[in-house]
């Protein structure tokens, strides 16, 4: 056992050891009352550090566009913009022609904008992360930055920080760095989709209790528990020493005898693509829309949606690309969709529920986007519906796709009619699977909410986690019949829930007979890697084993040790 | 003499982020005095990245611009250029 655990949530399911190096960007400002100020003097240095801030943010644009992409490289330009700002600018002289020295005087001119970008909504609220971002450089360029340079840690260090902002990430090099901790942020956070991209270990949000930490500590960082241990025992430091992660497998992979399984990648954001491509992924088989509609006060257009899905066949031009139509409601909330306050949210108005319903005109909207990116982008598009429990609800749906087809040929538009699916999430669609499947070309197992809903097991409730788990015998028969009963009406069957991910599972899912595995792109070497390793035959006897037993204990020894 | 144009914006992040980096960077290219607001608002010195932000300015709607100076036309033919570009074409 560790000396110390510490509690995060994980933003990749990788670990790392290393040395802790604390990474602090404040910086003392001077008393004004101690020292005398020479205005001029001041002056000069503020124009002197603005010239050094640029040229940092110039580099680091270059750096971020080279390593991560293009679109996270444009908050740069940003930056310097605001650096620039000729209102700061006269702030600070004026602060300056006070008699403040030119760090206090940058304090108080930024300071005043922080504050009202602070108190304004959602995208303007990220502003004041971008002032802040610009003023503690200004800072650190002026009281002689004293802070660690990210660019220059030793190898293995592990980072910890209050939080990482675009320009501290940019800095860090994934080839030296172990991973890093911050006392803030969320699975959505910057620093959270960087290591992600970059399948760094990484646990954000630990809490104040991060400051306990001392640097030159030997720490685990577990982006898979969300943890973060310090002075971790000889088994821990080994089992972390060993992830060091496997060969990135480009081509399609089968078993030992011949039999193929296709490994996607789960796909929540467009900046997601390329990391996915990057990974090996075989092709998409979960692409979430609903970063389409977050953060905005009004849904996008045909247009745009249309885009969006273009891109996502364009990256994966040999491959598959599965949609998952609007899945909004239960945990997950959009501000100008006016959605009911629920008792049980998991269980009321969810996913194709609502798509029929309320939302029947974002729906269509939907799949005429969606069919015109069929006939135009590159990779094959596939599309899939949430959260069905009825022939009847995939009938409607069925009906929207013909109606969005009718409408289109009014308009003239091209367009295609994708191959089209259902997901299987609720113990209803498993028991009529083979009825779904006669009407469709695939089905796709989302597990995380299968199990919660076999198991009646709520997944955020930490009580019932024991339940929470998909190897329990009840949730892998659901999961075998769902296959058998699919490939009896000829559809393929796909998994894409964090089971897929879990490269200790992927024998016992090859066996059960899933064609397909999609899962964060950060496990997909090694999901790869297992099932080229896998033999067939041996995995489908494990498999009936692992189902037939009667308890997940027992379900769980035959799961061969990976 | 100044002149004037109103533009509605075309960029879906309104103008935030890149567009809005791309405008004051353009304001500041030119020999124009530029100030913008939406109609019927108190117009902003453009060439400021924090006054520009804080318009709120978002994808369709309006945006005043008043320019006075010699490159007073030029400026705002390419700012107009600017925010009737869809974001993903405007280059860096």
């Amino acid at each position: 056992m560790a000396d110390r655990t510490f509690h995060g949530t994980g933003a990749t399911p990788r670990s790392g050891l290393g040395t802790v190096v604390w990474y602090d960007p404040e910086v003392t400002l001077p008393d004004p009352e101690d020292v005398t100020v020479d205005g001029d003097t001041e002056s000069e240095q503020f124009a002197a550090a603005v010239e050094t801030a640029r040229a940092e943010l110039e580099a680091e644009r270059a750096a971020t566009a080279d390593r991560v992409g293009e679109d996270e490289a444009a908050v740069f330009d940003a930056h310097i913009q605001f650096l620039e700002d000729p209102t700061i600018e006269d702030a600070v002289e004026t602060g300056i022609a006070d008699g403040l020295p030119a760090a206090n005087a940058v304090d108080d001119a930024f300071g005043e904008h922080i504050e009202q970008f602070e108190g304004m909504d959602g995208r303007m609220a990220e502003r004041a992360d971008d002032l802040r971002d610009v003023r503690d450089r200004l800072l650190r360029v002026l009281t002689d930055g004293e802070r660690v340079n990210l660019g220059q840690v030793p190898e293995g260090s592990v980072v910890l920080a209050e939080r990482l902002t675009p320009s501290d990430t940019a800095q860090l090099d994934p080839d030296t760095v172990a991973g890093f901790a911050t006392v803030t942020g969320g699975r959505t956070s910057h620093a959270a989709i960087f290591a992600g991209s970059l399948a760094l270990p990484a646990v954000v949000g630990v809490g104040d209790a991060l400051d306990d930490v001392a640097e030159g500590t030997e720490v685990v960082v577990d982006g898979d528990d969300g943890t973060l241990l310090v002075g971790p025992d000889e088994d821990e430091r080994e089992a972390a020493a060993a992830d060091t992660g496997v060969a990135v497998v480009d081509e399609a992979v089968e078993t030992t005898d011949g039999h193929h399984v296709e490994v996607a990648a789960n796909v929540g954001r467009p900046e997601e693509l390329s990391a996915a491509a990057d990974r090996g992924a075989d092709g998409v088989g979960l692409f979430r829309t609903e970063f389409l509609f977050l953060d905005r006060e009004s849904p996008p257009s045909e247009d745009e949606q249309y885009e969006a899905v273009c891109e996502a066949l364009d990256t994966f031009s040999d491959g598959r690309v599965v949609v998952r139509t609007l899945d909004i409601g239960g945990d997950k909330r959009i501000p100008y969709l006016d959605l009911p306050e629920e008792e049980n949210p998991f269980l009321g108005e969810r996913g194709i529920r609502r798509s029929l319903d309320p939302d029947s005109d974002l729906f269509a909207t939907q799949l005429r986007a969606l069919m015109r990116a069929a006939a135009d982008g590159a990779g094959e598009l596939n599309v899939m519906f949430p959260l069905v429990a009825t022939v009847e609800e995939l009938e409607a749906a069925l009906d929207a796709v013909d109606s969005a087809a009718a409408d289109l040929d009014d308009r003239g538009v091209a367009y295609e009619t994708p191959s089209l699916g259902v997901m299987i999430e609720t113990p209803s669609a498993v028991f009529v699977a083979d009825e779904l499947a006669a009407r469709v070309d695939f089905l796709s197992i989302g597990t995380n909410d299968l199990t919660q809903y076999v198991m009646a097991a709520d997944r955020e409730n930490e009580r019932v986690g024991d339940l929470h788990d998909p190897v329990h015998p009840g949730v892998l028969r659901a999961i075998r019949h769902t296959v058998e009963r699919a490939h009896a009406e000829d559809a393929w069957v796909g998994m894409c829930g964090e089971m897929a991910g879990d490269p200790d599972l992927t024998e016992l899912l090859v066996g059960l007979g899933l064609d397909e595995l999609s899962m964060s792109a950060v496990t997909t070497p090694e999901v790869k890697t297992e099932v080229s390793q896998t033999e067939y035959s041996t995995a489908s006897e494990r498999a009936d084993r692992a189902r037939h037993a009667a308890t997940r204990s027992a379900a769980q020894s035959t799961i061969r040790d990976t | 003499m100044s002149v004037e144009r109103t533009v509605t914006i075309v960029p879906e992040a309104g103008l935030h982020a890149r567009p809005a980096a791309a405008f004051v960077e353009a304001v500041n290219d030119y020999e124009a005095e530029v100030t913008a607001g939406q109609p019927g608002d108190d117009l902003v010195q453009a060439g400021s990245m924090i006054a520009v932000t804080s318009l709120g300015v978002g994808e369709g709607d309006e945006l005043r611009l008043v320019a006075d100076g010699p490159d007073a036309e030029a400026v705002l033919d390419e700012l107009e250029d600017i925010l009737t570009t869809p974001e993903e074409e405007l280059s860096a």
